[in-house]
């Protein structure tokens, strides 16, 4: 079902744009596009009109002064693994997918900064950096697929984020096409200073959820890669003592580089797919990794061992080698690609809570599995008291889809009462829409609309999106997947 | 005109008063305001009023072992406010960041009295548009801040500073480079001429091993003369303001040598220096028309100060 006011789009303009990128980097026709109906997000589907793939910044303004003239909506992508919708052309309209646009431009190791093309995969950037000791802090589990336009657009965060910050405290700079076809460096240049005169526009643009305009190169920091780590996996009879836990470890002055929890299902469906060795009777398990200068680590590891202990934990084991560290790791990041051994379906939350709320928000998510008769694995920073509850479904039944979509409400509003957010890192998009209006005051929306006005006068880059009273696609899974 | 309101609806009438009228504003004091409203040790964040001096709420997070680790100038006097709207920093800054690192939600007035609240009390939040980013750094000139929501840091065990005295500033650059190569990770980088010739200042943080490694190590490369941080107290002792240059890190010593032998301190991590030389710094190339927008859309009427550049 499409929405009113449905963008249409001539032959004429689809012929303009093959003229600037070449029309093997146009994507058009039903067929084509199916792949660019929804991000990782399924609920909500609709087609862009077109899609293009530029590969370079001059052909981004070139492309988007035609859209200014046409007044068509523009819609950013990178690789399409939001989880909130934010990709989705709720009215259809022209997306511009930085995907051939990926490469590592430059690294400064003196200065500890790279410059890469907002198309650029996460992961890569580390993988540029690593044989001189350096990485990119901000690692998404979708690391691997995810580029470093999207998560400028989102502020995306990651295990690694509890100790050293989001992605807009890795960001020094970027260059950004806004709506009207102007090209503009906000923040730090590649050969400048840190210190930027003046307002810090950088920062307001990052987390936009593309909104602004189109990122187009990167200048990222990087940090010294910590001498020695110590990964510790605790093993609890239950999720409580496991929240317990990390607010003790957190209450004795300890930051750890990450602190991540998967609860009992959860465990279960990764030891199935990835065979690390997870207990499977375990109520829950807690990777704490400590990281930094090896002097003195051991020491850190112990105190957190005794927490451990104090909480009950039946048993914690250390990684004993870089390998086991990483494939411990693997298993973390890849958890949400183990649920489909458990369900056709799933939706993933994304609320937070103070970190000395998680008990009570895991006892809630309990109550509504029981409430909704929907099964809800956890796995999540807990460090950070970011949850991830993973609400199984079948989009086959109707009622399911429903009840799906009404735990995740009953979730997040309660991350809101309990003094947290609807929204961690996956975004507002077009799902969490509902929530802005219970987080923010009249008068905090009024002024998040003034940010957009001096980017997008004229709302026209991803549009419908963030803002009550936005357009909606209309039912849910409305439109079924076609098969290619 | 002057505001000093005794709450925020009280701050709020006034300037909506003086919005209507088109009344410039030149300055407000948040005397008033000035408690910490919460401090969540558990949770590692506290929400304090923006009229409180910087020293007041450190002290305040001490208690319960932790701070916000920012060490501007002057923190008997600074006010969280202004810290936020002059986006200050101190030598700690290459081991730390700045204070939008650990800003997490605020409350401000707008300059037509409406008050909002971006952010919240969560270290991770990213419901809407990072808002508050723009009032780091603005200068008072788009809303006053009256509240701000922090995440904090656990106090480190030990802290502990070293010098070397440096002949010259290639023998200064030389030893900056060992520094950045070596596994050292020191919270304070600075180079300073204040004591006549040239020191190179090393700062340590964390547990007494961590330290006690890096001294270790520091002193190898022959950074060992025990040192405090008083260089930088008395340089700013002596005035508010200083010039600044800021250049690419790597640039730093040429930076230096360009300032006529001025009295300066220098964040060599950051590539920021503060000096006493009159030489007019070089413009920054800087989206001037987006300012302005931004500046049109938060106070039509500019009755705010104006940013200055
Ligand atoms: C399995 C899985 C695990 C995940 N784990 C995490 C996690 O740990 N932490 C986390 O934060 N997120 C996580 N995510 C969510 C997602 O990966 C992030 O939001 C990511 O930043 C999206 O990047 P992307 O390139 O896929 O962007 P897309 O999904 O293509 O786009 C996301 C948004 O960014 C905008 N955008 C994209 N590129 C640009 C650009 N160049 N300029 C302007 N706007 C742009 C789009 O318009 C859209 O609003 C996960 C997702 C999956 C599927």
């Amino acid at each position: 079902m499409h929405p009113e006011g449905k963008t249409s789009l001539s032959p004429r303009i689809v012929d303009a744009f093959m003229a600037i990128v070449g029309k093997e980097n146009v994507v058009y026709g039903e067929q084509e596009l199916l792949v660019y109906e929804c991000d990782a997000y399924t609920l909500e589907k609709n087609l862009p009109n077109v899609v293009l793939l530029p590969r370079s910044t001059d052909q981004i303004s070139q492309v988007v002064k035609i859209c200014a003239q046409e007044k068509l909506p523009i819609i950013p992508r990178g690789a399409g693994t939001s989880l909130s919708g934010s990709v989705l052309a709720v009215t259809g309209g022209v997306m511009i997918c930085l995907s051939r646009m990926n490469r590592v431009l430059d690294i400064d190791f003196r200065n500890r900064r790279a410059l890469v093309e907002a198309g650029c995969v996460n992961a890569w950037v580390t993988n540029a950096a690593k044989q001189k000791g350096f990485l990119y802090a901000p690692d998404p589990s979708s690391q691997s697929a995810c580029t470093i336009g999207g998560n400028v657009a989102m502020n995306s965060g990651g295990p690694h984020t509890l100790k050293r910050g989001v992605t807009t405290n890795h960001v020094l700079g970027f260059e950004i096409v806004f709506p009207d076809g102007e090209i503009v460096w906000l923040g730090t240049r590649p050969d400048g200073s840190e210190d930027v005169p003046g307002y810090d526009l950088r920062g307001a643009v990052i987390g936009c959820e593309g909104m602004f305009g189109i990122v187009t190169r990167v200048l990222v920091k990087l940090i010294k890669a910590p001498q020695a780590y110590k990964t510790l996996l605790g093993i609890f009879e239950s999720v409580d003592e496991a929240s317990q836990t990390v607010s003790d470890i957190i209450a004795a002055g300890i930051v750890p580089g990450a602190m991540e929890m998967m609860d009992q299902m959860i465990t279960q469906a990764v030891e199935a797919a990835y065979h690390f060795g997870f207990p499977l009777d375990a109520g829950a398990v807690l990777i704490v990794e400590l990281d930094g200068l090896a002097a003195g680590l051991d020491k850190q590891a112990d105190r957190v061992v005794e927490i451990c202990k104090k909480n009950k934990a039946r048993e914690v084991r250390i990684a004993k080698s870089e390998q086991e560290r990483m494939d411990l790791w693997k298993s973390r990041k890849r958890a949400f690609g183990a649920i489909g051994r458990l369900s056709p379906n799933f939706l993933t939350q994304d609320g937070v809570v103070p970190r000395s709320q998680l008990p009570e928000i895991m006892r809630f998510i309990r109550q509504t599995s029981d409430k909704y008769g929907l099964r809800i694995p956890n796995v999540f920073h807990a460090g950070d008291g970011n949850i991830h509850p993973l609400i199984l479904y079948d989009e086959r039944d109707p009622q399911q889809v429903k009840n799906a979509v009404a735990a995740g409400n009953d979730i997040l509003e309660r991350c809101i009462e309990l003094g947290g957010s609807a929204t961690g890192e996956h975004g507002i998009g077009v799902e969490k829409i509902d929530f802005m209006a219970k987080q923010f005051s009249k008068e905090t929306l009024d002024a998040m609309k003034m940010l957009r006005r001096v980017f997008d006068p004229e709302t026209r880059c991803n549009p419908h999106k963030m803002f009550p009273g936005s357009k909606r696609c209309g039912d849910f899974a409305g439109k079924k997947q076609i098969s290619a | 005109m002057e505001l000093k309101p005794n709450t925020i609806a009280e701050l709020s009438e006034l300037l909506a008063c003086a919005n209507t009228r088109g009344e410039k504003i030149s300055s407000v004091d948040l005397a008033a305001l000035n408690r910490v409203l919460e401090h969540k040790a558990e949770d590692m964040t506290a929400t304090v009023e923006a009229g409180m001096t910087l020293v007041a709420f450190q002290n305040e997070l001490r208690q319960r072992g932790q701070w916000l680790p920012i060490d501007p100038p002057h923190p008997e006097t600074l006010t969280i406010g202004n810290l936020l709207s002059a986006n200050s920093s101190g030598p700690r800054r290459f081991g730390y960041g700045t204070i939008g690192d650990y800003l997490i939600g605020m409350k401000a007035v707008l300059a037509d009295g409406r008050l909002i609240a971006p952010g919240g009390k969560v270290v991770k939040n990213v419901a809407g548009y990072d808002l508050a980013k723009i009032f780091v750094g603005g200068q008072g000139s788009l809303g006053v801040v009256v509240e701000a929501t922090f995440k904090l840091r656990p106090l480190p065990e030990r802290e502990t500073f070293v010098q070397k005295k440096c002949n010259s500033l290639a023998e200064a650059g030389t030893l900056i480079e060992a520094v950045l190569d070596s596994e050292l990770t020191p919270v304070v980088l600075d180079l300073h001429n204040t004591s006549g010739s040239y020191s190179f200042v090393l700062g340590f943080a964390g547990t007494n091993e961590e330290v006690a490694w890096q001294l270790d190590k520091a002193s190898a490369l022959g950074v060992k003369e025990p040192a405090s941080l008083d260089y930088d107290r008395e340089f700013w002792l002596q005035r508010t303001t200083a010039n600044k240059i800021a250049v690419l890190p790597s640039k730093i010593i040429e930076a230096v040598q360009g300032l006529n032998g001025a009295s300066f301190v220098a964040r060599v991590g950051n590539g920021v220096i503060f000096h006493n030389d009159t030489t007019a710094p070089k413009k920054a190339d800087l989206p001037l028309h987006l300012f302005q927008r931004l500046k049109d859309e938060y106070d039509p009427k500019h009755i705010l100060p104006e940013l200055t550049l």
